[in-house]
């Protein structure tokens, strides 16, 4: 008696903190209850669709491979309109092409409403939109709905939606709501509303309940649902309630058959903007590549070039992805045009066209890279290209884009926000009604918030037993609730363009950033659907590249560009074998740093493997030691072959450049290709099964096939298995060679301005913070090493931006910037900088119209040294120094402020010089730290970083210093530190076993003592094996009793600042020896300070 | 007079801590928990406020954590305070942690100023707290000697002074870390630089100006007070002063419109000791005959009866809390005062039985039928409404339950339809109508198991036209095998 029942109001987690399933396990669940289709309506959004879409597509395409008939199953796609004026909810379904675009429209209109994240409708909104759009009325509990208003609207095209809550008076309620439906002339529909897929479901939507209603599980009360009720029903069941009703029952099938509209429908088109009229976009990209080609080599197209780009035309023009070249090229041509650096990548971009288009600055001719490799013939996927932009001016090219294709056709593609283990855990904790105390001991575990599951052991690590029923509850929850959506947010830089109006292919919302729209479909839905994306992203690098290429212009005369950087330059090359990266693009990592002695890169493409080399991909395979090995002659190199009757070459091709080590992405997928009979779009499949986490469930069947397929064609388990692994590795950081080679580039570039010009490139380091690895400190003391002279900031020497001054001899010197003072402003450097020189603190209050904090800031900061006043002295007279704004002293004109009596001040210390250079500059141009400390330390025999360098491999030392990096990279065995002295830096590895012990020290200190033993590497990398930890923090603190000591941590460290107050910090501010916590009686805790300068 | 461990101290006083191992109370600040207090334990393993909970706990597993709880701790500071009434009317507490008394002319019978301050000091002990004394001439001395524990006021840091933390910045930085450092400035140099107040409480505390300190019992608003050279010694003689007391109080306010909504008596007996009453009304009251008979009534509930002693030298009859109060006219139908005539019987009887066994049932928000109702104390049930039925809905839910429910014998259709026919106390009732089934599923989180069964409950009407509300307990099939039947109520 199966009657042919649809859900058509299903609910999925895309309703935020309503739905409690993905539109997958939806879609899923249906198909299996034997439904003959579902509806997916989400609050105001049509967010999940293209997942529910995706989900009913791999399904068919799953039975179509195993060769089973699915039973007919129909997906129709909708929202349900939530509107601000108190008509109940309406859910509404397009029925054909243009009714989608109508509810895109629709949806659009309330969004850009709203200022964030919420969507404001009116009835009469979707009066205006409802043709094409098929209307199911929920009814509310208060008052009759306007049916009878909208049946006009929509003729034959409403429904009254009725479900059966049991929630008592059901029955009497179906009866009234027929009598409704009956004098409106609507047909009655019979829903369920599901918010989940199962049952089981109910405690997890109960949990997101008390989530968005901000409270416990104890306190929410009536704010849950009463049962367990909201779930897909069986179709029997749906029967059963509507026993009276049958044509409810049936009026879901007529639903279904009215509608012809399916996501397929929607075909992607190209904008021609950047097509001149006249010329087609094929004809018109070979026109004006070749015409670029001819201005580049007036001579004449070298002939490898001619035959790539003639090759490229034909694959372009194949696919017809000209538009596409050249919209990227019209983005890139804009920047140019303004001075912007930006560099193409992606899979795309190291073809000849891009080279020649200005867009890459690798030369495709010298790197042997073969294009159609890079654009899949196979996979109707659109070609990829990420530009990159300087950091500080991209938001002049995204401007550019919308203005360009106009606000209704661009639009930045969505992020869909996830739950994090973190936020999970502190979310379900708080509504199981643990106490923070508990949560917090649970995420305080967590190390990185990039981790990406909570594993039980993480509970097992703070002490918790996983077993006991509230860890077990919320271990449970927390794994269900990880991976939910919490919000949509916009994209880094991915832009969607459409020919037509893209409001009509997807609803567009307003961002949280001013200027700035976005879709609600992130980029696998674009995937999906086949819709064009351009990545337009943020480069710090580029910004410092091109402010380096400033001041060279500026003060040497010498032109450079991104690729007219000269490129072979064995000095350069010599600089990077010695670990010397500090501010290089990508390779300055302590990793990165410690792999470059191994692999000694004398060549552009062993720089392409340094990048990628160092990446939780090869490193979870196991692959760079084999590589290393290999490339330094200490094992022969080989290509890991299949049994006959199977090509014993057949990796040869694959794994050729990289001595038949995988290293990147394209070789793991290759490898699935070849060596384990994946065909390209299961690679796929797989690539982005990892990327996204999507289909956790397919991982074993995907690892199955892999190695069985290999270890099947007589390849060994272990290879095979670390292949495997290694694509895993790649997860969601996946690095092809074409990325590698365009960073490669920039690599290339930085290395040698940091050669060549270390002044420069400091300066330039600095005035594009913040960015990369290290901090100012490190910078500066960096650029020193190499014998810049850095000065001190002045108010008669100094501009906001650091910059080069010419000193006697051939090298120039850094002069520091105001914007290196914390809080600082730049309108305040412009006013000093125009009214220059001074002669006292008062003329430069009065004269640069400066605020008293301004002055304050510049005394703290030392920086009145031209004045002849010490940095304390400066503070004292900047106390007094009255506001240059005030209209009563700027009347009155020169206001001498009166001689005082001599303050007397006393002194500063070289420590409390130091501390205060922390404090106001965040480094210190007087002294180290461990400098001044280094008395006491030399006590305990402590090797200063220098002294360890040279030690003796396995000897035991005592190591001391400011504690600079820690990083728990990859799988998380050990924990790397890096420690500061006077003398240099120490390297320390920690294993994690002992981090358990020193777990506080570690986390905590920043003036760490390390005892363990050296460990020297055949190619001369130190390392300390540390065996004890311990936390000297205190002694910075004794640097000074006037200013607090803090050399600043590397801007790479992973640790999650506790921010931690040492033992001392007791009433706000106050002093260590200021305070005392003990009765008189009870020893001091602190030594004086005296003891140490 | 400081206390440097207040709030430790008095979570083990009170038993509220766990008596060995350290502790500390947290409090969350911009979503981190941190320190804001810790016992002398934790402090001697390094453990301080101003940590975070996890750093803490990285140093100490074992560290005991309570909720940082201020109302309390001023709670017991103000407890504090009462008792030093025996040395000082001029008491000042000042939280978190400090007490100043002006002892000027206090002290001769302890013996001068220290024996007064051991005194104190042994006292505070007695009661658990560890206290740090200092004498000086000007209260914020005092308080600041005791807060750094030190002797000399010279000694004491800048920090000592109640100023923007800015101040301490610019003094720190300046190398002016001690007072004494900073006493010999230029003053003018000073005030140019930090204003005149910086100047004012240096000189408050190095004793150049004088102050007196602000008793932290404020006068009440209405008072009224008298003296007896002979102390009185009977009790109905107290009363009648009272009596009298209220009569001129009651005038006070009659004056002013106002009426008293808490009365305080405070009978100080010659021999030190303070016996205080109160009383509270639910509605302004100026009326004293109202007043003496709820007083009186307060007296006869008290477990220990006013005892004069010596007798009382001093009675006081304050009113804190006033509330505005128009003269009254009986209304002719006398409808609107049934209200405060409830409220005077709510006065009454809690005056006579305690203020918290007069209750009223209030709504609580649960799905579950047994736990959606549950009394309160009058005073705190106001304001707590009923949900609205919607008019020409039936009454779901029967007035009264059955607690325990009742079992019953019901025939029904699988898997889930209404009940047929049921044996309730042998006798069988055919099920005539039905209502149902409402779904209510267990409270999971509540369970160790985190299931439990679901209800259906139903409402039916038997041949005879009764009503009854009967569940079926677990889904057939799914929850359980053969799910009993209970009856939870009648409906009238």
């Amino acid at each position: 008696m199966t009657a042919g029942f649809a859900e058509l109001a299903a609910a999925t987690h895309f309703s935020f903190l309503r739905g409690a399933s993905s539109p997958a396990d939806m879609v899923q669940a249906a198909m299996a209850l034997g439904h003959a289709g579902i509806g997916i309506a989400d609050r105001n959004t049509v967010a999940g669709v293209v997942r529910a879409h995706v989900a009913l597509r791999e399904a068919v395409e799953a039975a179509a491979a195993d060769g089973l008939a699915l039973p007919v199953f129909k997906l129709i796609v909708g929202a349900r309109l939530v509107f601000a004026d108190g008509t109940p909810d309406i859910i509404a379904y397009p029925a054909n092409r243009r009714g989608w675009g109508h509810l895109c429209r629709l949806l659009t209109l309330g969004n850009r409403r709203a200022t964030k994240g919420d969507c404001i409708l009116a009835f009469g909104d979707l009066v205006e939109f409802s043709d094409d759009l098929l209307l199911i009325m929920l009814p509310s509990d208060d008052g009759a709905p306007p049916l009878a208003e909208l049946a006009n609207a929509a003729p034959g095209r409403v429904w009254l939606g009725a479900a059966m809550p049991r929630a008592g008076p059901d029955k009497r309620r179906l009866h009234g709501l027929a009598g409704l439906a009956d004098a409106a002339g609507v047909p009655l529909v019979a829903i369920n509303a599901p918010l989940y897929a199962t049952p089981e479901q109910r405690r997890l939507h109960d949990i997101l309940t008390c989530i968005a209603e901000k409270t416990t599980l104890e306190a929410a009360g009536k704010r849950l649902q009463a049962n367990a009720e909201r779930h897909l029903k069986t179709p029997d069941e749906m029967a059963r309630l509507f026993q009276g009703h049958p044509g409810a029952i049936a009026e879901t099938g007529r639903i279904l058959r009215c509608i012809g509209f399916s996501l397929d429908q929607l075909r992607y088109e190209y904008p021609n903007e950047p097509i001149p009229a006249g010329h087609s976009p094929q004809g018109w990209l070979e026109t004006l590549t070749l015409q670029k080609a001819r201005e580049r080599w007036p001579d004449g197209i070298p002939p490898r070039i001619m035959a790539l780009l003639t090759d490229e035309f034909r694959i372009i023009a194949k696919a017809g992805y000209a538009p596409y070249f050249l919209t990227v090229h019209d983005i890139v041509a804009f920047a140019q045009g303004r001075g912007i650096l930006c560099q193409g990548r992606g899979s795309a971009a190291n073809s000849a066209v891009c080279f020649v288009l200005g867009i890459t600055a690798v030369d495709p001719g010298k790197h042997n890279l073969l294009f159609s490799r890079f654009i899949s013939e196979e996979r109707k996927e659109p070609p990829d290209i990420d530009v990159d932009f300087e950091h500080e001016r991209r938001e002049e090219v995204m401007q550019y884009v919308y203005e360009r294709y106009g606000r209704d056709r661009a639009a930045i593609v969505a992020t869909v926000i996830h739950y994090r283990p973190r936020s999970a855990v502190r979310e379900v904790g708080k509504v199981l009604g643990l106490s923070e105390d508990v949560t917090a001991r649970l995420t305080g575990t967590v190390w990185g918030s990039f981790a990406g599951h909570m594993e039980k052991k993480r509970f097992a690590e703070s002490g918790f037993d996983p077993d006991a029923p509230e860890i077990a509850r919320l271990g449970d929850l927390v794994g269900q609730i990880l991976r939910f959506p919490r919000h949509l947010s916009q994209h880094v830089g991915g832009f969607v363009l459409t020919r037509d109006r893209l409001d009509e292919t997807v609803p567009i919302h307003n961002a949280a950033m001013v200027d700035r729209t976005f879709i609600e479909w992130d980029k696998d839905d674009i995937d999906a659907l086949g819709l064009m994306k351009v990545d337009v992203l943020a480069l710090g690098m580029l910004s410092c590249i091109r402010k380096a290429f400033v001041m060279l212009e500026t003060h040497l005369g010498r032109q450079l560009t991104l690729d007219n950087v000269p490129d072979q330059d064995g000095d350069v090359y010599d600089m990077l074998c010695r670990g010397d990266s500090i501010g290089v693009f990508q390779i300055e990592s302590r990793a990165q740093m410690n792999m470059l002695p191994r692999l000694r890169p004398r060549e552009f493409y062993d720089l392409v493997i340094q990048v990628a080399i160092v990446r939780p991909g090869p490193i979870q395979g196991d692959m760079v030691h084999p590589y290393l090995r290999r490339r330094q002659g200490r094992e022969t190199v080989e290509f890991p072959s299949p049994a006959p009757p199977h090509d014993p070459d057949e990796l040869r091709g694959v794994l050729g450049k990289t001595l038949g080590v995988p290293l990147f992405q394209e070789q793991a997928m290759k490898l699935a290709i070849t060596a384990a009979n994946f065909t390209p779009s299961e690679a796929n499949q797989l690539r982005r099964a990892m990327a996204t986490f999507r289909n956790v469930g397919t991982m074993q069947d995907f690892e199955a096939k892999m190695v069985e397929g290999m270890v099947a064609r007589g390849y060994e388990r272990d290879f095979a298995e670390r292949c495997f692994r290694q694509i895993q590795g790649f997860g969601s950081y996946g690095f092809p060679e074409s990325h590698a080679i365009a960073f490669a580039r920039l690599v290339w570039v930085s290395s040698w301005l940091k050669h060549h010009y270390p002044a420069v490139f400091a300066a330039a380091l600095l005035n594009s913070q913040p960015m990369g690895f290290y901090a100012p400190a490190q910078i500066v003391r960096d650029a020193r090493e190499h014998g810049v002279e850095i000065r001190a900031i002045d108010i008669n020497d100094s501009f906001w931006d650091n910059h080069i001054e010419r000193n006697g001899t051939a090298m120039a010197a850094l002069r520091l910037g105001f914007r290196q003072i914390t809080g600082f402003r730049e309108v305040w450097a412009d006013r000093i900088v125009a009214a220059r020189p001074y002669d006292s603190l008062e003329s430069l209050a009065r004269r640069a119209g400066l605020p008293p904090r301004a002055l304050r800031l510049l005394a703290d900061a030392d920086a009145c040294g031209s004045l002849g006043l010490d940095r304390r002295s400066a503070a004292w007279e900047a106390l007094r120094t009255p506001d240059a704004e005030l209209p009563l002293f700027a009347a009155s004109g020169a206001a001498e402020l009166g001689a005082e009596p001599d303050a007397d001040l006393p002194l500063l210390t070289p420590g409390e010089q130091v501390a205060a250079d922390y404090q106001t500059i965040r480094l210190s141009l007087k002294h180290h730290p461990m400098a001044l400390i280094r008395p006491a330390f030399a006590a305990e025999k402590v090797l200063t970083c220098a002294e360890f360098a040279a030690a003796r491999n396995g000897r035991r030392v005592k190591v001391a210093g400011v504690v600079l990096v820690r990083q728990r990279p990859g799988n998380g065995n050990a924990i790397f530190l890096t420690l500061e002295d006077e003398s240099g830096v120490a390297n320390v590895v920690i294993w994690a076993r002992l981090f358990e012990i020193y777990r506080r020290p570690i986390m905590a200190a920043r003036l760490m003592l390390v005892e363990g033993e050296v460990q020297r590497s055949p190619e001369g990398v130190v390392h300390l094996m540390a065996s004890r930890v311990h936390d000297r923090s205190l002694a910075l603190d004794l640097l000074s009793a006037t200013h607090e000591s803090r050399p600043p941590l590397a801007r790479a460290d992973e640790f999650i600042h506790p921010d931690q107050p040492s033992a001392h910090h007791v009433r706000r501010g106050g002093h260590p020896r200021d305070v005392r916590l003990l009765p008189a009686r009870e020893k001091r805790i602190l030594p004086p300070s005296r003891d140490f300068h | 007079m400081h206390l440097p461990l207040l709030p430790s101290e008095r979570l083990r006083r009170g038993n509220f801590a766990p008596p060995d191992g350290p502790l500390a109370l947290v409090e969350k600040q911009r979503g981190r928990m941190v320190l804001v207090a810790v016992d002398a334990l934790a402090l001697a393993d390094g453990v301080a406020p101003g940590l975070t909970l996890a750093d803490a706990r990285a140093r100490l597993p074992d560290l005991a954590v309570m909720p940082h709880d201020p109302a309390a701790d001023a709670q017991l500071l103000e407890w504090l305070a009462e008792g030093c009434d025996r040395y000082t009317p001029m008491v000042m507490a000042v939280p978190p942690a400090g007490l100043v008394l002006d002892i000027t002319g206090c002290s001769h019978i302890y013996r001068g100023e220290a024996g007064l301050a051991d005194d104190l000091h042994r006292r505070l002990v007695r009661l658990g707290l560890t206290a740090q004394l200092a004498l000086a001439d000007t209260p914020d001395a005092a308080l600041a000697l005791a807060v750094h524990d030190m002797a000399e006021v010279g000694d004491l840091p800048v920090t000592a002074l109640a100023v923007d933390e800015s101040v301490h910045l610019a003094l720190r930085r300046a190398g002016l870390l001690t007072i004494a450092r900073l006493s010999r400035q230029h003053r003018p140099a000073l005030a140019a630089r930090f204003g005149e107040a910086l100047v004012m409480l240096l000189a408050r505390l190095t004793g150049e100006i004088d102050v007196h300190i602000v008793p932290r019992r404020p006068p009440a608003a209405i008072e009224a007070e008298r003296r007896f050279a002979t102390p009185l010694a009977q009790s109905e003689a107290a009363l009648a002063v009272i009596e009298a007391l209220a009569v001129r109080a009651g005038l006070d306010m009659a004056a002013l419109d106002l009426g008293g909504r808490r009365f305080d008596v405070a009978l100080f007996r010659s021999d030190g000791h303070v016996a205080r009453l109160s009383v509270e009304t639910a509605a302004p009251v100026r009326d004293p005959k109202l007043l003496i008979r709820l007083l009186r009534e307060r007296i006869g509930a008290l477990a220990d009866p006013l005892d004069p002693g010596f007798g009382y030298d001093l009675i006081r009859l304050s009113v804190p809390v006033t509330a505005p109060m128009l003269a009254q006219q009986l209304q002719l139908s006398g409808g609107s005062l049934a209200d405060s005539e409830i409220g005077a019987l709510v006065d009454r009887l809690g005056a006579r039985l305690g203020r918290g066994r007069v209750r009223r049932l209030v709504a609580a928000d649960s799905h579950i039928p047994e736990q959606a109702a549950f009394d309160l104390p009058v005073a705190d049930a106001a304001g707590i409404a009923w949900p609205a039925v919607q008019p020409g809905e039936p009454p779901l839910r029967p007035i009264k339950l059955f607690d325990p429910p009742q079992p019953i014998q019901v025939i029904a259709e699988v898997p889930d339809g209404p009940p047929r026919r049921f044996r309730w106390r042998r006798r069988l009732h055919e099920v005539r109508a039905h209502e149902g089934p409402e779904r209510i599923a267990a409270e999971w989180w509540r369970r160790a198991d985190g299931a439990g069964l679901t209800r259906d409950y139903y409402r039916v009407e038997d041949g005879e036209g009764r009503r009854f509300w009967l569940f079926r307990h677990g889904l057939y099939g799914s929850e359980k095998l053969q799910p009993g039947w209970y009856l939870h109520g009648l409906f009238a």
